[in-house]
Formats: structure tokens, C-alpha cells, sequence
């Protein structure tokens, strides 16, 4: 194990701003984010997720605020940025390496790197070793990103969109061997994602980005239990819901979909029951989408307290 | 490691871009010089002449064939590696000392190519048709120390100039770059213009000191070239 990974104090923002001209990407932004944990950061597009992740790893420099990682600034800080690792979802490459010449040369930049575990994933994710890194497909080249990552056993390790271009066989590989990998090799992790529910299953906490604010950070599961869906006919449902919040309603014909806010009861299992209502988990993907990036703000940090 | 290491081993993680290229395009610069000597010998005899073969010591094919490749090689250096060692947690001031370390491995190599070549060439008395291709005025005449020497320099400032528009470009963006280009362009032309209007003292200071002068020139240059780069790296973004 990289005894860093487990003696580390984390990654520490305050008031980060980012502007790139006259438009502002991050906005006073404030994150704690504790060792050892796998972090999902999610938004759409342009809410800044890879500027976050960039500043962080001093990629690019951010125009106020101030970032602390192990309580040092990472800016120019070798010993600190030496245990980052962060390929970018269009990582460049030198045109004239290959993807061997690049695999070979990794153990420089990471003590830790475990050359068992890349051959593997090159393996596993069918790697053309010998084709210029450039040259890979979309797909191979989030497939390389993902073996460089996880092989260099960096304490704080970020993923941008890793998924990109696997297909479903491939991503499952991805989210199997960073749940073995994780855990023999606790570190930390933060992983920007648009496939929210595919990947709610390796996330401790889900960071939600949105214009520039983190405006929610909360457990995964606690996300998942601060709203339920109930399925049946519409008139049943809406009666059940009674004087709850419905955040989203999808109706099929006469049968009704509804999201609602709240934490499922004994007394509600009985009532759903008897009015042949099923009651179903909500998804995290469903629960952003049902109720919208503010409104989830309010209803989940509501319902942390 | 020392994190400079890091990227030294980087750059130089593709030998045969950045060491057996330049090496192999001196060769080839041969290859070339020995194709025309041929040529002329279909008119004037081989091996060529007296005459010819003193024609032949003007020749400016290892002034000319190499820069062109190595500020590609120093543009794509701190610019896609940069991206890379960025990426594998290295720090800036890191990457660039590290990838100039690799550029005085590139220079020496094809230094010590050019100085191989010459030993060659003379050893042939010029590629056995009397060619010239390093045993010629700009590379001190023979001597290897002037050719090591002028072979070095060159290759470093030409490695440097395409570090620093592949900063330049990272730090401040295309229309910078541009503008870095014309800058350095008329600054080039300022220096030839002063040179001929002195050119009483330039002819005299030269005759004192020979190609060295001109080394010496070189080598200043590829010192402020190189701390432009440095300067400009510091504030490089990916």
C-alpha cells in the first residue's frame, strides 16, 4: 500500500475562482474533500468538472481562492503533484510514442506503479500496445487513460469521464478493477461523470457542480434515500403522495410514475400495499434529474440535517 | 528520481526520434552531397577536380539540413510532453529542465554524428568521388572540434527555438506565437543589418577569432532563447 494514501489530510478549497477572459468557469468555490474516498463529480456540461480537477492538479492556474492538498499548495509543489495523476479525457499525446513507450517510461513518474496491474488492463481492455498513442480510438484512449491511472497508484487519482467511448462490456471491466483496486489500494479518487447511476455504485459521495458552485456534496446512499418512486394507477399514487412533494410525475396511459420526497415508512409500505402501489428506489441519475440541481440542493442538504 | 530525470526519461523514451533521426539525417545529408558530386562528374570527371572539390567546400548542407527537424522536435517536446509530464504530476520549472537536459543529449549525439561523419569523410578523401560534406568553411574546415562545436550549437539553438514557440504557444496562445515568430524574425534581420553596416569591425573581429566567434554568437543565443522558453513555460497551462 502507498502509505500516503492513508496518512494524507485531503484536498482543501476555498473560494476557488476560475475565469477564462470575461467568462467565470468556477465561482468562489468551496470543496473538502477526505483522503481515501471515491469521489463521483457530476454536472453538465460546461459547469467546470474538468477546470475543478485541472486547478487541482495545477494544470492550469486558477484566478483566486486557494487549493491545499496534504495542507501544501499543490502550484509547483513536486512533492505534492507527484502523487496526482489526472489524463485528461483529450490528453495529448507526443505523436511519435507509442503506446508501450509510454507504459515503459511510467515507473519514473510513480514509485508505486504496478506493472502487473497495467499489462493486465491492457490485456483486458485489448490495448494495442505498438499503435502510436494518437492514434488510438476513442475508446482505447479512455481505456489507456484508465490503465495509466489506476496502475500508478497515485494517492489522489482523477478520472475525466473515463467511460468515454468503452463499451458496456469494457466500462464493466473499468468499474470492476477500480473496486478491487480500491480496495487493496485505498486512495483517493475523483471521477467527473455524466453516467451517474452507472457509476453510483463506486461513489461514497457525489459532488454536484453546477455554474461554477458545488451545490451539493452529499453521501450517495443518503442521496438515494431522500426520495422514493411510487408506480401505480394515477389516482392511487397522487392519494398515497397525499400532502408529500411529487418531484417528477411520468405517466403511462392511466399508470402514474411519481418521485416523492421523503423516506419511506412502515405505515407507507402498508397503505402502498393495500392500493397495489409499488414503491421502488429512486436512482441518483433520476433523483438530479427530477428535481434540478437547485432544487436537490435545499431538498438533500434538508434532508442530511 | 529527481523529478527533472522524470522528464529527461521521458523525452528520451522514443530514441529514435530524438537521437538516431538527427543522426540519420546528417547521414542522408551525405547521401545527398555524394548524388551531386556524381552529377557533377558526369561532365567533369570523377573523382571531381581541383576546382570542383574546392566549389564543394561552400557547401551549407550541415547548416541546413537539420534545423527544420529539430524545431519540430523541440516544439513537439514541450508541447505534447509537457501535456504528458503535466498529467504524470510533474511540476513546470521540472519538465522544462528535464526536457533541456534531453536537447543537450540530442545536440551532443548529433554533434558527435557530424564529428563521425567528418572522420569519415576524410578518411575517404571525400566519400571517395572528393565530396565535401563536413570538411567545409562553415564547419571550421576540417577541424573536429569547430565542427563538434558549431554541430552542437546549432542543433541546441534550433531544439530551443521550437521549445520556446511551443511555450509560447501553451503559455499565451496562437496569435502570440505569431507575433514571438515576426518578433524574432525582424530582430534576426536588425542583427544582419547592424552586421553590415559594422561590417569593417564584424570582418575584423571574426578574422581574430574565426568560426569560434560565430559559435559563440550561436551559443549566446541558445542561452537567451532557452530563458525566454524557461520564462515562458513557467506559465504554460495545459
Amino acid at each position: 500500500m502507498t502509505p500516503s494514501a492513508t496518512e494524507t489530510s485531503g484536498i482543501r478549497i476555498q473560494q476557488l475562482h476560475k475565469s477564462y477572459g470575461s467568462l467565470e468557469v468556477l465561482s468562489g468555490l468551496n470543496l473538502t474533500l477526505a483522503p481515501g474516498h471515491i469521489y463521483g463529480l457530476v454536472g453538465p456540461n460546461g459547469a467546470g468538472k474538468t477546470t475543478l480537477m485541472s486547478t487541482i492538479c495545477n494544470h492550469t492556474f486558477h484566478s483566486g481562492g486557494t487549493i491545499l492538498i496534504d495542507g501544501e499548495d499543490p502550484a509547483e509543489n513536486a512533492a505534492v503533484l507527484q502523487r496526482t495523476c489526472f489524463i485528461h479525457e483529450d490528453q495529448p499525446y507526443n505523436d511519435a510514442f507509442s503506446v508501450a513507450s509510454i507504459l515503459k517510461v511510467m515507473p519514473n513518474f510513480y514509485p508505486d506503479w504496478d506493472e502487473a496491474l497495467a499489462q493486465r488492463l491492457v490485456s483486458r481492455f485489448r490495448v494495442p500496445v505498438e499503435r502510436r498513442a494518437r492514434k488510438l480510438s476513442r475508446g482505447q484512449k479512455s481505456a489507456f487513460a484508465i490503465v495509466i491511472s489506476l496502475a500508478s497508484r497515485a494517492a489522489y487519482t482523477f478520472l475525466d469521464e473515463p467511460y468515454l467511448g468503452l463499451d458496456p462490456t469494457a466500462r464493466e471491466i473499468f468499474y470492476e478493477e477500480l473496486l478491487t483496486d480500491f480496495g487493496t489500494h485505498p486512495r483517493t479518487v475523483v471521477m467527473s461523470t455524466h453516467l451517474i447511476d452507472e457509476a453510483a455504485d463506486l461513489m461514497e459521495e457525489v459532488v454536484v457542480l453546477h455554474e461554477g458552485e458545488i451545490v451539493l456534496q452529499a453521501d450517495v446512499d443518503a442521496a438515494r434515500s431522500s426520495a422514493f418512486v411510487a408506480r401505480g394507477l394515477a389516482d392511487e399514487v397522487r392519494a398515497f403522495a397525499l400532502d408529500r412533494e411529487i418531484l417528477s410525475e411520468r405517466s403511462l396511459g392511466r399508470i402514474l410514475s411519481a418521485t416523492i420526497r421523503g423516506q419511506v415508512t412502515a405505515d407507507d409500505e402498508d397503505k402502498a400495499a393495500a392500493n397495489r402501489i409499488s414503491i421502488e428506489p429512486v436512482s441518483l441519475q433520476d433523483l438530479i434529474a427530477a428535481l434540478g440541481i437547485h432544487t436537490l440542493t435545499s431538498a438533500l442538504t434538508t434532508e442530511n440535517r | 528520481m529527481n523529478p527533472s530525470m522524470r522528464s529527461l526519461r521521458l523525452y528520451l523514451s522514443n530514441k529514435t526520434y530524438v537521437v538516431a533521426v538527427p543522426a540519420v539525417t546528417l547521414l542522408a545529408m551525405v547521401v545527398v552531397s555524394v548524388l551531386i558530386a556524381l552529377v557533377m562528374g558526369i561532365v567533369v570527371g570523377l573523382p571531381l577536380p581541383a576546382a570542383a572539390e574546392e566549389g564543394f567546400r561552400g557547401n551549407l548542407g550541415s547548416l541546413t539540413a537539420l534545423p527544420g527537424f529539430l524545431v519540430s522536435v523541440g516544439a513537439l517536446a514541450v508541447n505534447r510532453n509537457f501535456a504528458m509530464a503535466l498529467a504524470f504530476g510533474s511540476t513546470r520549472r521540472h519538465f522544462w529542465t528535464g526536457t533541456a537536459l534531453g536537447f543537450a543529449a540530442t545536440s551532443l549525439v548529433t554533434a558527435a554524428a557530424a564529428v563521425v561523419l567528418l572522420a569519415l569523410e576524410k578518411l575517404t578523401h571525400g566519400w571517395f568521388v572528393h565530396a565535401h560534406a563536413f570538411d567545409v568553411v562553415a564547419m571550421g574546415s576540417g577541424s573536429y572540434l569547430k565542427t563538434f562545436g558549431m554541430t552542437f550549437v546549432l542543433s541546441a539553438l534550433s531544439l530551443f527555438l521550437g521549445a520556446l514557440f511551443g511555450t509560447v504557444y501553451r503559455a499565451f496562445g496562437t496569435v502570440a506565437t505569431s507575433i514571438t515568430a515576426i518578433t524574432l524574425g525582424v530582430v534576426l534581420m536588425g542583427l544582419v543589418a547592424l552586421g553590415v553596416w559594422q561590417r569593417v569591425r564584424v570582418i575584423a573581429y571574426l578574422a581574430d577569432w574565426g568560426l569560434w566567434a560565430v559559435v559563440a554568437i550561436i551559443a549566446g543565443l541558445v542561452l537567451a532563447v532557452a530563458a525566454a522558453s524557461y520564462s515562458a513555460n513557467r506559465l504554460a497551462t495545459f
